[in-house]
């Protein structure tokens, strides 16, 4: 990549004129095609044979367009792709850097089987056969030791190559699968579901009054929010952010309040007394649509919700909140109060987002233009593969593991919790596939039902992301077979037994996915380039492992023959032996010409316009128990919760000199899986702690001085960051940093990192992890 | 006189000082990863206020590409040189590292490359805008800070910008003429 300009001026001694270019990516920019004859400026050209191949990022969640820029079979560049509508033709730090993952030294090239014990770093490079049937020969023993599938446990993170996982997983038959939402979104999604049955998206392009909590939209990316809130903001848009942080997103508001930590629900049950004690409420929607209004308003009534009373939680002004209020009224429908991405906040946290969302739904700001909408998607054909039932399985750990709730989560039992409406024996609504990261390692800690003791993990790396390193390594050590799929040597995979390497997004067939919104569309993905090693994709690693698993006469004991058989013709003949790019058009057979449009442009684009309105007809039924908006929740109700939002208090510091530790996102990060690429690394070395300028003054800390930061469960040491841009009352760093695995050199051992010092506090409702409910000390280091 | 005059119109407002464009930037040109080593940059400028009252801005900048340019000035070699459109770009064969022009600049835009053996900066992309593209930094910007285009064509969005919104230049006082626009 770093000579192709001294080619160029090599070449420019003899060679004049040169050819251009042919492609021209939808820049509207022909007229400057021509470049003055009598100056010489193709010296300033890229020589070589030039490719551009469409496909999709996956350097976060969000898959946005890319156009792999290659020359001479290298990949240069990765630029935005302009007809990919979810991402607006943009393309983020991340995705840009995404160009230099396959070339990175440190990414892992070979199965490797651990030689030395766990952790130390000691392995041998085996064959992809061999890799296989270590894999397959470990999880017959495990079954036939424990008589139980479930015995070994499979954790993963979403990604177009996640199906082929599952197919693993069902091909195994354990029923103990863990995935990122219970560290993300969960609580978000289970509160906005509980008032409309979904989680929906917001109308940034068009909503005239908004109101973002906790959402650092600037920094965090999530397409197309990111763009919309800044490039398409319409003119005379209000945004009011509530953060403890002054952020990019905070440096962009109109108004930034300074919320004190775990109190926001104070800030939206003000404003929901606001509104509906001066009737600012669209009482028509309110009639027809509304399950449970009058109960709502007298409980918000009765309890005495109001700003003076939130005031005195939240530190936010009375008039300040009852003047967001009235906005946020007077503007509806247009009015936004963003549901955000990652929620997994405080323990109590599905009752504020629930309050969200019944915000927007008194004021009607429900699948309007400018409001809040539910997601539209473009259905894909289905495969249906035929898993066999199996016998010697039992039910995940998380959901029969009762009482274990009450071990996890101190919050609960503890005061000022109880009786605020959370769970104390087992989480309420457990996603099947999702589980509750929290609840299952404490679980398999203790053995509750019955032991784990294989874990399959495919690109989650649970030591960074799951607070309490020090309990995820304890359920690591209590494993016999940990097997890790992953590109680069992250935490988890340095304490595997047999690490897989995955090909990069860049060199693989990923199959289509639609991508649901507000303008939905469809992606997939195709290799940019060739692969450089001997690396696989998920769908070649279950295909080789259930290979070998089908030469193994006691993995099929306990199914029956019919089903045995269907498993081999519906799965693997028909699927996993087939090239993938079958399964892909398959998948858009409804599309005539699909396929083809998506290896050309990268994105199947249905329609330009937004979804508004399918809500709205008459006879919708919302997926809540009562077909309504629902603002008293009888699935709630009916499981002994409270159905109704109430706020309690938040936990205090037990000691002088705590303070709340807080979790956030850099724009050119994701979570802790990019802080190896040196394009993102140089940006900022080291994470620093952010604490207030007074505060340190207070403790004699110095911009830029070395601090341990101490929880309940952990110690990091890690440079401190002196500002005002943080309450007095908070600290935060960012995640990514202080890694365990030698294998990330640029960041092993550098700076602090967060899961070593979170504390495992959980949401009992949704089992999401509830991050933003530490406390920690500071001091020199 | 040429036909086109190129110009960059900055919009910082919508800046969310989120490191796409100096990431495209290094991947587009090759720059490599060294702490001296860039062609753009985002500025954090300085918070001011006192907790809970705060502003800050971000301002992505760059070479200025200016009409009066002291880099070319004072190029004993005349490597650093003006195209007819604007573009101040250095002529690595010619350049003999001496420095001046980094001395010169006002605005911090060059630094020396191992690369090239030469000083080196932003180039607009000369090599994408013949070929039709736009800059790599214009292109990646998530909510299109930057515009760039031709002054010499009225409808262009560069001469819209420029015609609808107040102005400013970094610098001023430097004579340099920047075609860097920042709009307010």
């Amino acid at each position: 990549m770093m000579n192709s300009l001294k080619m160029n001026r090599r070449r420019f001694l003899g060679v004049s004129g040169g050819a251009l270019a042919a492609a021209t990516l939808g820049s509207g920019l022909g007229q400057l095609r021509a470049a003055k004859s009598e100056e010489d400026l193709s010296r300033f050209q890229k020589r070589g044979k030039k490719e551009y191949i469409a496909s999709n990022c996956a350097m976060c969640v969000n898959k946005c367009g890319i156009i792999g820029e290659v020359i001479d079979g290298k990949l240069h560049k990765i630029n935005p792709n302009p007809e990919h509508l979810k991402s607006r033709g943009m393309l983020c730090a991340k995705g840009n850097a995404g160009a230099s993952l396959p070339y990175s030294p440190e990414r892992l090239k070979k199965p490797l089987l651990r030689t030395g014990k766990r952790g130390e770093g000691k392995w041998k490079e085996i064959s992809w056969e061999e890799a296989y049937r270590h894999v397959a020969q470990n999880l017959a023993r495990l079954k036939q030791k424990y008589k139980n599938r479930s015995s070994v446990a499979f954790a993963s993170t979403e990604g177009l190559q996640e199906e082929f996982f599952y197919y693993l997983v069902s091909g195994f038959g354990s029923l103990n699968t863990v995935r990122h939402p219970t560290l993300c979104l969960s609580t978000n999604i289970q509160g906005w579901s509980s008032v409309y049955g979904v989680y929906p998206d917001a109308d940034l392009q068009n909503a005239e009054f908004v109101v973002m909590i906790g959402s650092d939209r600037a920094q965090s990316f999530i397409t197309p929010d990111s763009v919309d809130f800044q490039r398409f903001k319409p003119k005379g848009q209000t945004l009011v952010y509530l953060d403890p942080r002054f952020t990019e997103t905070a440096a962009k508001a109109d108004k930034w309040f300074a919320v004190k930590p775990r109190t926001d629900m104070a800030f939206t049950l003000a404003m929901l007394y606001v509104i509906l004690e001066e009737e600012l409420y669209d009482k028509t929607f309110a009639k027809r649509e509304l399950h449970g209004f009058e109960r709502f308003r007298e409980h918000v009534f009765a309890n005495g919700y109001t700003p003076e009373w939130a005031e005195s939680k939240c530190e936010i002004p009375a008039d300040e909140i009852r003047w967001t209020a009235r906005q946020f009224a007077r503007h509806a429908p247009r009015s936004v109060i963003y549901p955000g991405r990652r929620s997994s906040f405080y323990a109590h946290e599905v009752y504020f987002r629930q309050t969200c969302a019944m915000l927007t739904a008194i004021c009607g700001c429900w699948d309007v233009k400018g409001g809040i909408v539910p997601k539209s998607s473009v259905p894909l054909s289905s495969h249906t593969p035929l898993f066999p039932f199996f016998y010697d399985v039992k039910e995940r750990v998380d959901k029969e593991a009762v009482g274990i709730v009450k071990k996890v989560v101190p919050s609960v039992v503890d005061c000022p919790l109880v009786g605020t409406g959370l769970p104390e024996d087992s989480c309420a609504f457990l996603s099947e596939r999702d589980g509750s990261w929290i609840t299952f390692r404490e679980a398999v800690l203790h053995d509750e039902p019955y032991p784990v003791r294989g874990f399959v993990c495919f690109k989650q790396n649970p030591l960074q992301s799951v607070p309490n390193t020090a309990k995820t390594l304890q359920m690591l050590e209590k494993m016999e077979f940990i097997c890790v799929i992953e590109q680069q040597m992250s935490d988890t995979a340095w304490y595997a037994d047999l690490v897989l390497p995955h090909s990069t997004y860049l060199e693989s067939w990923d199959p289509c996915h639609a991508l649901s919104g507000i303008w939905p569309v469809v992606v997939a993905r195709q290799p940019v380039i060739q692969p450089l090693f001997n690396t696989r994709t998920m769908f070649e690693i279950s295909r080789g492992i259930l290979t070998e698993m089908l030469k193994i006469p006691e993995l099929w004991d306990d199914v029956e023959a019919e089903a045995l058989e269907d498993f081999k013709k519906t799965v693997m003949q028909e699927i996993l032996e087939q090239p993938i790019q079958k399964y892909m058009q398959h998948q858009l057979k409804d599309y005539p010409g699909g396929y083809e449009r998506i290896l050309e442009k990268g994105v199947l684009v249905p329609s330009q316009k937004p979804n508004y309105g399918k809500t709205r007809q008459n006879g919708f039924r919302f997926k809540t128990k009562t077909g309504k908006i629902e603002l008293f929740n009888e699935r709630f109700h009916k499981r002994g919760l409270d159905p109704m939002p109430s706020y309690c208090e938040p936990l205090r510091p037990q000691k002088e000199g705590e303070y709340r530790f807080l979790v956030g996102r850099t724009a050119w990060h994701t979570h802790s899986s990019t802080q190896n690429i040196p394009h993102l690394w140089e940006i900022m070395k080291e994470n620093a702690v952010w604490i207030n300028t007074a505060e340190a003054a207070r403790l004699g800390i110095h911009d830029g001085q070395y601090c341990r930061v101490t929880s309940k469960v952990g110690q990091q040491t890690l440079k401190a960051y002196v500002t005002e841009k943080i309450r007095p009352d908070a600290v935060y760093y960012v995640n990514g940093w202080g890694r365990l695995s030698p294998g990330m050199s640029l960041v092993y051992k550098k700076g602090g990192s967060e899961a070593e010092i979170l504390e495992d506090t959980m949401d009992s409702i949704s089992g999401s992890a509830a991050m933003h409910e530490t406390y920690v000390t500071i001091e020199k280091a | 006189m040429s036909q086109q005059r190129y110009a960059i119109v900055l919009d910082t407002r919508k800046c969310l000082n989120c490191k796409a464009c100096t990431v495209a930037c290094k991947f587009e040109n090759d720059v490599p990863v060294e702490d001296e080593a860039y062609r753009i940059w985002v500025t954090e400028m300085p918070l001011t206020g006192r907790f809970p009252y705060l502003h800050q801005e971000f301002q992505p900048s760059q070479c200025q590409h200016c009409e009066n340019a002291p880099c070319e000035k004072v190029c004993p070699t005349r490597a650093t040189f003006t195209t007819e459109a604007g573009a101040v770009l250095v002529d690595y064969d010619k350049c003999i590292l001496c420095k001046a022009c980094m001395v010169a600049c006002p605005y911090d835009a060059r630094f020396v490359s191992l690369e090239h053996k030469a000083v080196e900066k932003c180039t607009l992309c000369i090599h994408r805008l013949q070929e039709g593209r736009e800059p790599a930094c214009v292109e990646t910007c998530p909510t299109k800070v930057r515009v760039f285009g031709d002054l010499n064509d009225p409808k262009s969005e560069v001469s819209r910008l420029l015609g609808s919104s107040n102005s400013y230049r970094l610098k001023p006082e430097k004579n340099t003429r920047p075609r860097l626009y920042y709009v307010t």
